[in-house]
């Protein structure tokens, strides 16, 4: 079934894929060099007072969408079939395996459970 | 078909043109875009890379011969464990079966003409040989000296050999392994013949589909932390050492978030092997055919999720050991599932020994132990004392070569004839699978006694009371070395004077069997269509059994 | 002990948990052999039963069983299951040290062991200790990982730079041990050893007042704190001392600036002295400087078994097995720890 849905779509992909043009890639551009800025100004003010590591979380947050953009439009997950979109989310489910695994070591590090 | 139905076992292809004789230059050689003779430099290369970690193999085991560290220094001795690791994990292991075996057979078991990137396919042996050229440079320069594992601080900080040339050449091989998966990936989803359903794979192709997931999924991450490392060691950034601010097992959960599947990609194609070889030389269906190809894919998910059970005693939290001992376990039960099913299959079968088949039988004993130890390990009471001493080098030798390699040899035995059109020789053959597996036990066992009295690994020098094992365990690999070295003199030597190979030596229904051997370069005269069920011996699937036993009748008389 | 006379198969159980670890590794060759025999014996006996008679034969499809499949799934999950809990119960004897136990600091460095017992005696790649006393070692390391290993005791954790962990036991049989370090650590790992020499408790105490060594970690934490560092200018001086009070810290949940609490353990005061500004407590002023750099791992200990001593009822009652010898002409660490505090 899936791979119907490859073949369905192929014509589609092999036409040159100016999907947004040189303007839309300039646009994406520039929304990463902002997200760059964005970054390095969000880092440079402490954010403690919302809660503690919110200068993580919106870093992460900018990262995350910068990735989003270029995973969409550069790499043209956008326009491409289903199982595309499933790999590249199921990459990012692993990811999440990845950080959400490592981080019960880190948060339940010296929390006096079993005795430290 | 009649059109796929050159498979009477008299058959001879070797007159034809094949991939073998089609194009003789260097350039043909090295410019090609043939799945097959890509496999086949890869075949050379791994070789190359087995020969050498073997070597450093022998000056393990002949330095614990005795108990003061008296053949080597300590530190050569720690550099040779290191390499020793080092070539056989990412040179040897795991690119053997996916980039030989795999390479070769994938296109031809699925009815496809090449992999769905051939381009790719030739990309990622040069990877390797740049990722394997700069790793052999920096081993000639002076070497590496932090194990396999690169735990930090020691490689951060601490160490002043050549790891961060040895860092990049396995940073760079990384991508090999990448592209390799996603051409099996895109290749097993695009490229199958008509008729060719997903239930009619060969467990084979299962098993490096589940592989290659693997390959994507968690390479990149092992890159990634192998990058950090050169950054702290270079730039000073505080990522793994404590002393600029970081955490060192921070280390551990990225290298074993890959390094621990990296042990399924191992075994998982392996395990693929051994499948192929107890249906084929029982002449029977797979027993739960579902079972063992699902048991495939749900090792490598559910084998991301147990990296912490190398980090009991690492400083890891309590609770993410308990997590991470229940998952171990959990995982414990697709490969028992493949055990119950592959003993099954044999149920009623027509079985004969050849020399893969005995590669198969004693994969299935020796990674009964194997994994079995895997369950000791996991114990959380348990692995606390096991962890660190050799009763983990008994284990995931038993794994790594007793599953493994013993399967990677079943299989390029197996296939032997089809890649090369020669036979090599049965009494050979099955003279250096015995040797292998006597070899084997004796050298490895002793390890797992040595282990539970307490002795720890990557040491020099070790109290006196462990040598007599250690003596047992030396002379165990002086014959598993002889066992090992055999394949490579009667398989050259049928290169030469072998007597050529019939297209279908065994008569059996796969895909791989239905075309000349060597292969055409096409890899078949006329595009197949696939009727037949997987692993059906019978009428059905177009074999000409009566044919076939007229002709082995005759023979014998 | 060690005996090379002989193949020795099977190692010395010297702790009070070792048969806890044995009994496991019992259990898991039960389970190993009830399902590995079977399965040998199965390839045997179908080898021979159905070797190819004829060539070519084509024997009888089985496709599978579900019966047969959901057996196999089930049996060894729940098989599994109980080892994973078994081996978490041992686990759990195996790290969580009792309250009363007698504590020694251990630092790891390229490539020795070196021990400090809280009565001041330091050890070099030997460790005594009575026979039949709670014992918990907290551990770190100056430079890379390393990891204690006791065979006979069956236990072992990592040292890790930076932080604390611990180890545990209660030696049962007196005698001598290995010590190893089982972490790969540099040049000369295989020398990283060591030996446990465990004493019936008199000879200990013998032993003890033979090597009446140096000052008490409390006491070398004490001199850091009130003269050579200054900390007592901050954290000592009633009501309107700027630094966070120390007294009965010790195991307390501290509420943190910006939020969160943390729980004031081991680590938790080692992170403070060299990264005041991470955990900042309510109510108290970022103005810490760092000592980082300036003290070593062992003054490190020091300190922190001095501010450990501020709490005497949440710290283990490490002054236990000193009081009980009141005939040694006390060395002076004798009647450390939680007692000397309260005089401040």
């Amino acid at each position: 079934m899936a791979e119907q849905t490859t073949e369905h779509h192929n014509p589609h992909v092999e036409v040159p894929n100016e999907h947004i043009g040189i303007p839309g890639y300039l646009g994406v551009f520039a929304v990463l060099v902002l997200g760059t800025i964005l970054t390095y100004y969000v880092a440079l003010m402490d954010l403690d007072w919302i809660f503690p590591g919110a200068n993580t979380l919106v870093a992460l947050g900018i990262a995350f969408t910068k990735m989003t953009v270029v995973g969409l439009f550069f790499m043209h997950v956008r326009w491409s079939p289903r199982l595309v979109w499933m790999s590249a989310v199921g990459a990012f489910f692993w990811l999440t395996i990845m950080f959400a695994y490592t981080m019960q070591d880190y948060l339940t590090r010296g929390t006096g459970f079993f005795g430290h | 078909m009649e059109t796929v139905g050159a498979i009477e076992a008299g058959s001879y292809g070797t007159a034809k043109l094949n991939y073998l004789n089609n194009g003789s230059t260097l350039k043909s050689w090295l410019l090609t875009k043939d799945h097959k003779r890509i496999a086949i430099m890869y075949l050379i290369s791994v070789s190359a890379f087995f020969l050498m970690g073997g070597l450093y193999a022998a000056a393990i085991r002949l330095e614990l011969l005795t108990p003061a560290s008296d053949l080597f220094e300590t530190g050569t001795y720690n550099k040779v464990f290191t390499q020793h690791g080092i070539l056989m994990v990412f040179f040897f292991l795991i690119p053997s079966i996916p980039a030989v075996l795999g390479n070769f057979l994938i296109p031809i078991m699925i009815g496809a003409k090449d992999l769905a990137l051939p381009r790719i396919n030739l990309l990622s042996l040069y990877i390797y040989w740049v990722g394997g050229a700069i790793t052999l440079w920096a081993l000639m320069q002076g070497g590496v000296d932090t194990g396999w594992t690169f735990y930090t601080p020691y490689s951060t900080t601490f160490s002043n050999t050549y790891v961060l040339a040895v860092g990049v050449g396995i940073f760079i091989n990384g991508f090999s392994s990448i592209l390799t998966g996603v051409n099996f990936l895109v290749t097993i989803h695009t490229m199958r013949a008509p008729g060719m359903t997903w239930f009619r794979l060969p467990l084979f192709v299962w098993s490096h589909y589940a592989v290659s997931l693997i390959f994507v999924l968690g390479t990149p991450v092992v890159a990634i932390t192998l990058l950090l490392v050169a950054i702290e060691r270079v730039a000073h950034v505080g990522i793994f050492d404590p002393a600029l601010g970081g955490d060192p097992i921070l280390f551990q959960h990225m290298f074993w978030f890959y390094s621990h599947p990296a042990v399924y990609i191992m075994v998982l194609p392996g395990m693929g092997i051994v499948s192929e070889l107890l249906a084929n030389f029982a002449r029977k269906r797979i027993f739960g055919y579902e079972f063992v190809a699902f048991s495939s894919i749900g090792i490598a998910v559910f084998g991301f999720l147990v990296w912490g059970h190398h980090m009991f005693v690492s400083g890891q939290s309590m609770y993410a050991s308990l997590v991470f001992s229940f998952l171990t376990m959990v995982v414990a039960i697709p490969s028992a599932i493949k055990m119950f099913n592959w003993t099954a299959t044999l149920y009623q079968g027509s079985i004969s020994f050849d020399t893969p088949m005995l590669y198969g039988l004693a994969f299935m004993g020796l990674f009964l132990i194997g994994g079995f130890t895997g369950l000791y390990l996991g114990a959380l009471g348990l692995d606390v004392h096991l962890t660190d001493t050799y009763f983990v080098i008994g284990h995931f030798h038993y794994v790594m070569v007793g599953g493994q390699v013993i399967a990677y040899l079943g299989g390029l035995h197996y296939w032997w004839p089809k890649m090369t059109g020669k036979m090599y020789s049965e009494f050979w053959g099955r003279v250096a699978a015995m040797l292998i597996f006597v070899g084997f036990n004796l050298t490895f066992f002793p390890q797992l006694i040595l282990g539970y009295l307490g002795m720890p690994r990557r040491y020099a020098a070790y109290p006196p009371e462990f040598q007599v094992l250690n003596i047992f365990s030396t002379a165990g690999a002086s014959v598993l070395g002889v066992g090992l070295t055999m394949p490579l003199f009667y398989f050259l030597h049928s290169l030469v004077k072998g007597k050529p190979a019939p297209d279908n030596p065994w008569l059996l229904p796969g895909l791989e069997w239905r075309t000349s051997s060597p292969p055409p370069t096409e890899n078949f005269d006329t595009p197949p269509v696939v009727t037949w069920e997987i692993y059906d011996f019978g009428d059905e699937s177009g074999l000409d059994l009566e044919a076939a036993k007229r002709e082995a009748a005759t023979v014998n008389a | 002990m060690q005996d090379s006379s002989f193949v020795q198969l099977f190692p010395q159980q010297a702790s009070t948990f070792a048969w806890q670890v044995d009994a496991l590794f019992g259990y898991l060759i039960l389970v190993s052999l009830v399902f590995s025999v079977p399965i040998i014996l199965a390839l045997f006996y179908f080898s021979i039963r159905y070797r190819e008679r004829e060539k070519y034969a084509v024997p009888k499809e089985i496709h599978g069983s579900m019966v047969l499949e959901t057996l196999w799934s089930i049996i060894p999950f729940f098989v599994s299951m109980s080892v994973f809990v078994t081996g978490a119960i041992v686990y759990f004897n195996q790290y969580t040290p009792p309250d009363d136990s007698m504590e020694i600091y251990v630092v790891g460095k390229q490539w020795m062991w070196k021990l400090q017992h809280s009565t001041g005696q330091r050890e070099i790649n030997e460790l005594h200790v009575p026979a039949g006393r709670n014992i918990k070692l907290t551990m770190t390391t100056e430079d890379v990982l390393h990891s204690f290993y006791i065979p006979a005791f069956r236990t072992k954790a990592d040292t890790v730079p930076g932080r604390y962990t611990y180890v545990w036991f209660n030696a049962t049989t007196p005698g001598k041990y290995h010590l190893f370090c089982a972490e790969y650590c540099g040049l000369n790992h295989s020398g990283m050893i060591g030996t446990v020499y465990v004493m019936d408790p008199k000879d200990f105490d013998n032993w003890l007042s033979g090597n009446a060594g140096g000052e008490t970690p409390v006491q070398v934490g004490k001199d850091l704190f009130e003269n050579k560092l200054g900390c007592a200018s901050c954290h000592a001086g009633g009501p309107q001392q700027r630094g966070a009070k120390l007294e009965g810290l010790f195991n307390t949940e501290v509420h943190l600036v910006g939020g969160g609490t943390a729980v004031a353990d081991e680590d938790y005061i080692r992170n403070s002295i060299l990264n005041p500004a991470s955990q900042v407590v309510e109510g108290y002023q970022p103005i810490m400087p760092t000592f980082k750099g300036q003290v070593s791992e062992e003054q490190l200990n020091g300190l922190v078994a001095y501010i450990k001593s501020l709490s005497p009822n949440a710290a283990a009652a490490p002054a236990a097995p000193a009081a009980k010898k009141p005939d040694e002409k006390a060395p002076a660490g004798k009647k450390a720890d939680g007692k000397e505090p309260a005089a401040k």
